[in-house]
Formats: C-alpha cells, sequence, structure tokens
C-alpha cells in the first residue's frame, strides 16, 4: 500500500514539475501581451521564424495548430468547441466552408498588402471577389519523373502515361478528380466536365491505363520517389518541389494539354475570437519579404507578385513551378459540381481502382 | 543436443532484430546532414538541436507525457475501484452484465470512441484542449485497467479475507493489508498499459485536441502532406534513449530490492 501510494505521488510531482516547465516555455516563447490568435495550418506549412517575427512586431502571441486534410479542418471548425482564428483550406474545401457557413467574409481595408497579390490569382471561380480568402500557395498537378530509373522517355503529353515502356512503373495519386482529370485533359475537355458522355470516354480511355499502373497512394509517394523505388508519379507541384529538394535526379512537368490549378488559401474561419489579430496576421503574411521567406522556406509558389523579388532568382525563373503566362493559359481551376457529379466521379474512380490487376 | 538449443536462441534473435531494424534506421538518419532518409551524407547533430530550439514541439511532448502519467494515475485509481466492486459484487448477472459493458468499450474502435467524445463535448459545452484530451484518455484506458486488475483479484483465495477478517481486521485493513498487496503486479500491469495507450492513441486524441494544444502523434500526423522532417527522428532518438534508460534503471531497483531481500 505504501509503495502505490508513493508511487502516486511520485508521479503527480513529475507530471507538475512537467506542467510547470511547459508554462515556462510557453511564456518565454509567447512575448509580452495577452493578445493571441490561433492558426489552424497545415503541418510544416509556415516559416516558425515568421510565427517569432510577428509575435515580437505586433504583441500578439501565435498559438499554432497543424491539420492533415481539409475534411479533418472542416470538421473540426464545423463542430466547434475551438477558437481558430486562421485557417488554410485548398480551394474546393473553401467552397464547401462558404457553403456551411463556416467563413467571415474579409475586410480588405484591414489588409492593405492584398496589393502585393499577382491579379491572375485573384477573382477565382472557388471565390469569386475573394470575399473570403486570400491565396497562400498555389501550384499545379503534373508529372514527377526521375530520368536516371527510366529509358528516356519524356513526358510532354498526359498521353505519354499510356505508353507500353511504363509497364508497372506508374503511381497514381489516390483522389478522384485528378486521375479522371488527366485522361479529360488528353481528350481536351475541360477538367470541369458534367457532361457523362465526356466522363465515359474518359474512365474508359482509364481503364487502359490499367498495366501501367504500379499504385495508387497518397502522401507516401514522395518518399517513394526519393528513394528511388518509383519513377514516375502523377502529384501537385509542391510535392513535386520537396521530392527534388532530396532528390536531385527527379524532375517535374505540366503536360502541354493542360491541367489543375490549385491553391490553398489564408480564410478567417467563424470560430474567430480575435478577428483583428487575424487580420494582421494575413496583413503580415502577404509582406514581400515574409511571403519571400516563407516561400523560400515551404518551397511551394507564392501567389505573392512582389515577393518575387525578394526571392532566388533561380526559384522564380523555374517554369516548372514558376510557369509563364502562356502556360498557365491552359491551367484550369476546380469549380465545385455539386455533390451529385462529385459522386459520379468517386464512383468511376472507384470502379476504375477496382478494375486495376 | 547443443544444436538444438542454439535455434530458439537464433529464432530469438531474428524476432528481435526485425523489430529493432527501424528504430535504429530512423536514429541512423537522425545524425544525417542530407536532410532526408536517403543518402547519408554526413554525420551531423543539427536535427537534435532544432529539437532543443523547437519549442513549439517540446512543448508538444511535455503534453503527450503529461497526458500519459495523469491519465494512467486516474484511470488506475479508477480502475482499480471498479474492479473490486465487480469483484465484490453479489449479483451474478449484474456482474455479468458491468463486465460486459466493460469489455464492448475495450473492443469498440477508437475512431468511434474518438467522434462520440467530440460531439459529447462540444454539446456540454467542453473547450477543446487539455481537459478535453485528459478526460477522453482516462475513459479509454480505465477499461483496460479493469482486465488487469480483476484476474489477480479472483486468482486471489478468498479465505485470505476470511482469515484476515477472523484475526479481527477491520474492513479497511483488509482492503489495505491484504487485498491491495495482493494485487500490486495487476496495479502496475494496468498503469503502465494506460500509459503506453496513452502515449500512443492517436484516433481519440485527433478528435478532441484543439485549441493550440495538440499531441505528439497528432502533430507528427499533420506533418505527413509536406512531409516529415529529420528533427522528428532526432526526438524519436530522444525518446527511445530516454525509455531505454528508464527502463534499465527500472531493472536495476528491481534486482537490487531481491538482492536485499535474499541477505535478510
Amino acid at each position: 500500500m505504501k509503495g502505490l501510494v508513493s508511487g502516486a505521488a511520485a508521479i503527480l510531482l513529475v507530471s507538475f514539475a512537467l506542467l510547470f516547465t511547459n508554462y515556462q516555455l510557453e511564456h518565454k516563447a509567447g512575448g509580452a501581451g495577452k493578445d493571441t490568435i490561433t492558426v489552424y495550418n497545415w503541418g510544416e506549412y509556415i516559416d516558425p521564424d515568421l510565427l517569432k517575427q510577428f509575435e515580437e512586431r505586433e504583441g500578439i502571441k501565435v498559438i499554432y495548430e497543424t491539420f492533415d486534410s481539409n475534411e479533418g479542418m472542416m470538421g473540426k471548425i464545423e463542430q466547434g468547441g475551438t477558437s481558430y482564428d486562421l485557417s488554410v483550406p485548398s480551394e474546393y474545401a473553401v467552397q464547401m466552408m462558404e457553403d456551411r457557413e463556416l467563413l467571415i467574409p474579409l475586410d480588405f481595408s484591414k489588409i492593405p498588402n492584398i496589393k502585393n497579390i499577382d491579379p491572375y490569382f485573384m477573382n477565382l471561380p472557388f471565390d469569386t471577389d475573394n470575399t473570403y480568402s486570400i491565396p497562400y500557395f498555389w501550384g499545379t498537378l503534373g508529372i514527377a519523373y526521375n530520368p536516371s530509373l527510366l529509358e528516356g522517355q519524356t513526358f510532354e503529353s498526359w498521353e505519354s502515361l499510356w505508353d507500353a515502356s511504363l509497364r508497372q512503373k506508374l503511381i497514381l495519386v489516390d483522389s478522384a478528380r485528378e486521375v479522371i482529370g488527366v485522361a479529360l485533359n488528353s481528350y481536351g475537355y475541360s477538367l470541369n466536365s458534367t457532361s457523362l458522355q465526356q466522363l465515359k470516354e474518359a474512365t474508359d480511355k482509364l481503364e487502359t491505363m490499367g498495366p501501367n499502373v504500379k499504385a495508387v497512394i497518397g502522401d507516401e509517394v514522395t518518399q517513394l520517389m526519393i528513394n528511388n523505388e518509383a519513377s514516375v508519379a502523377l502529384t501537385w507541384s509542391g510535392q513535386a518541389a520537396d521530392m527534388i529538394s532530396e532528390n536531385e535526379d527527379i524532375d517535374y512537368i505540366v503536360p502541354e494539354e493542360g491541367s489543375n490549378l490549385w491553391f490553398d488559401n489564408i480564410v478567417i474561419p467563424k470560430t474567430a475570437k480575435n478577428i483583428e489579430g487575424a487580420y494582421k496576421f494575413i496583413n503580415f503574411m502577404l509582406e514581400p519579404e515574409v511571403a519571400a521567406q516563407n516561400a523560400e522556406y515551404v518551397g511551394y509558389s507564392t501567389p505573392n507578385k512582389e515577393a518575387l523579388a525578394f526571392m532566388d532568382e533561380e526559384t522564380v525563373t523555374d517554369e516548372r513551378f514558376y510557369p509563364n503566362e502562356e502556360a498557365r493559359e491552359n491551367l484550369e481551376v476546380y469549380e465545385n459540381l455539386g455533390l451529385e457529379t462529385l459522386g459520379v466521379y468517386n464512383e468511376l474512380f472507384l470502379k476504375f481502382k477496382m478494375g486495376l490487376r | 543436443m547443443g544444436k538444438l538449443s542454439n535455434l530458439p536462441k537464433i529464432y530469438l534473435a531474428v524476432v528481435f532484430l526485425i523489430l529493432y531494424t527501424p528504430i535504429f534506421y530512423l536514429i541512423y538518419y537522425s545524425f544525417n546532414s542530407g536532410g532526408g532518409m536517403s543518402n547519408f551524407e554526413s554525420f551531423t547533430l543539427e536535427h537534435y538541436q532544432a529539437v532543443f530550439q523547437d519549442t513549439r514541439l517540446l512543448i508538444i511532448v511535455m503534453n503527450t507525457v503529461i497526458i500519459a502519467l495523469l491519465s494512467a494515475l486516474l484511470s488506475t485509481t479508477i480502475g482499480v475501484i471498479g474492479a473490486l466492486a465487480i469483484y465484490f459484487m453479489r449479483n451474478k448477472s449484474m456482474r455479468q452484465t458491468i463486465l460486459s459493458l466493460n469489455n464492448i468499450l475495450i473492443v469498440s474502435p477508437d475512431v468511434i470512441i474518438g467522434a462520440s467524445f467530440l460531439i459529447l463535448f462540444t454539446l456540454i459545452g467542453v473547450k477543446l484542449g487539455f481537459a478535453s484530451v485528459l478526460i477522453s484518455h482516462i475513459a479509454f484506458s480505465i477499461p483496460i485497467v479493469v482486465i488487469m486488475v480483476l484476474p489477480k483479484l479472483q486468482e486471489m483465495s478468498t479465505t485470505l479475507v476470511d482469515a484476515a477478517l477472523d484475526l479481527g481486521a477491520s474492513r479497511k485493513d483488509v482492503l489495505t493489508r491484504v487485498v491491495l498487496p495482493y494485487i500490486k503486479p495487476g496495479i502496475f500491469a494496468g498503469f503502465f498499459l494506460a500509459l503506453t495507450y496513452s502515449l500512443d492513441d492517436f484516433a481519440v486524441t485527433f478528435f478532441v485536441t484543439g485549441n493550440g494544444f495538440s499531441t505528439l502523434s497528432v502533430e507528427i500526423y499533420s506533418m505527413a502532406r509536406t512531409g516529415i522532417t529529420l528533427t522528428i527522428n532526432a526526438l524519436s532518438g530522444l525518446i527511445f534513449v530516454i525509455t531505454m534508460v528508464l527502463v534499465l534503471g527500472y531493472y536495476m531497483i528491481g534486482s537490487r530490492k531481491v538482492d536485499q531481500g535474499v541477505k535478510r
């Protein structure tokens, strides 16, 4: 009995000692004020140094929390019980959050730095007039490949993915619109096609790609490519940038027929408690130097036009990640197709996956 | 004969090799200056430095440990009381029912427990954060403790309690001097199991974290999209070493006690 009681006491003592150190750490990190904002962002999607800069400059402590999927993030915000002041959903998620009335309209008079954003990235179909969102990072969907593991294949066209020489080599991303989009693009159809005829043609064509498909997976593809365990993958430019930074053999290309243009966007969810602080943070992140530093850290493409001047010349002239205006012509942003059509996409994709091997 | 006795040793060695190789692989690359989990470039300690500079990560690690310790302690207390109550229950069908209800909680998927906690907390207005995580960890650990302690109680001869009562022990004495010392191994087993369950739980925690409070498993999982950095390797290495030291320390204390017992 004595042993049990002293054991319990020891555990309590250790816990409280840890709680105390935690408290100390938090306060040391937090700067002065009682003012705080809670930022809810993807993991590893901001330069932590910028959080410190912001805290020092504005005297607002940043509580930073991360999520791993749009759906998980929306669930947390919709369910309540949290007080996130800022979040960073992808473009389709912005639309969904808007439909569910989870967002607060932005007051541009409090975000003067909005002028730094390239007009090309404003007023996009998922949020016309940018009522609720400001682009944070953007990118494309394309093909990451490793020439050292291939026999000279190139990927200027989506058609090349059907080439017989890629048998059992291709890795697809586990997402309906992206994969069906490849076939739609190869026919020159819109990525937002709602025509059942076009979708059927696309999936019929996809099925003939079957023998080439090695796997349909998620984020694990980055590690596979880096470790030279895979040679060709359909992937987003952001992930491709991660791959290239770890393994210089890898290259990335957006086929000529066109592709998807994606965005992650800053929004203020309705759970926000410190809206003024959130505006200050958005404005801070849109400063050219800050946006440049952040883009260098994260490695994704920034929509901040003024920031490009502060970045590595080599990075911003890399047409793989900052395509010129001509190449941008063929890029298309996903529109919300409604539950019914999305259901069709998902069903067709599921059928395609079931038919593999 | 000699060959025959070598076989089990080889088997054991292979099993341990399979279990430990991934961990050592992870730790090996934590010293890689090359940034990734391939192409070991040269030796560096910069990732270990990064762990200690990243206050947010340190706070999350400590949160994880605090939650594990407190939830294990509280759930052990509640679980032991529960096991005692089930054991001393006279009504047999009632006992069976409660035991089944307990077992259902062990079997039911973490995702469901997590989701129902999220709904419950938001319904009654508990803010997601430290308290919500602690409460849910205590909740899912209690059934485990009960299941660890109950067999010890059942294996205890009832004559022990009767004898103690006959010899004039009060009910309190019976509990603190006979029953609890007897089931002590079960209590410890329950505590450590609850501790490990809490430390590595992802599914339940994922639902009930919020407002900047997060645990290590949730934090690492959210790095999936942009890639897990070698800082996490370094952190894993540190945690592995600390656990090893703790286990060795526990073992040394344990064996010293046994020695003293023999001398007496």
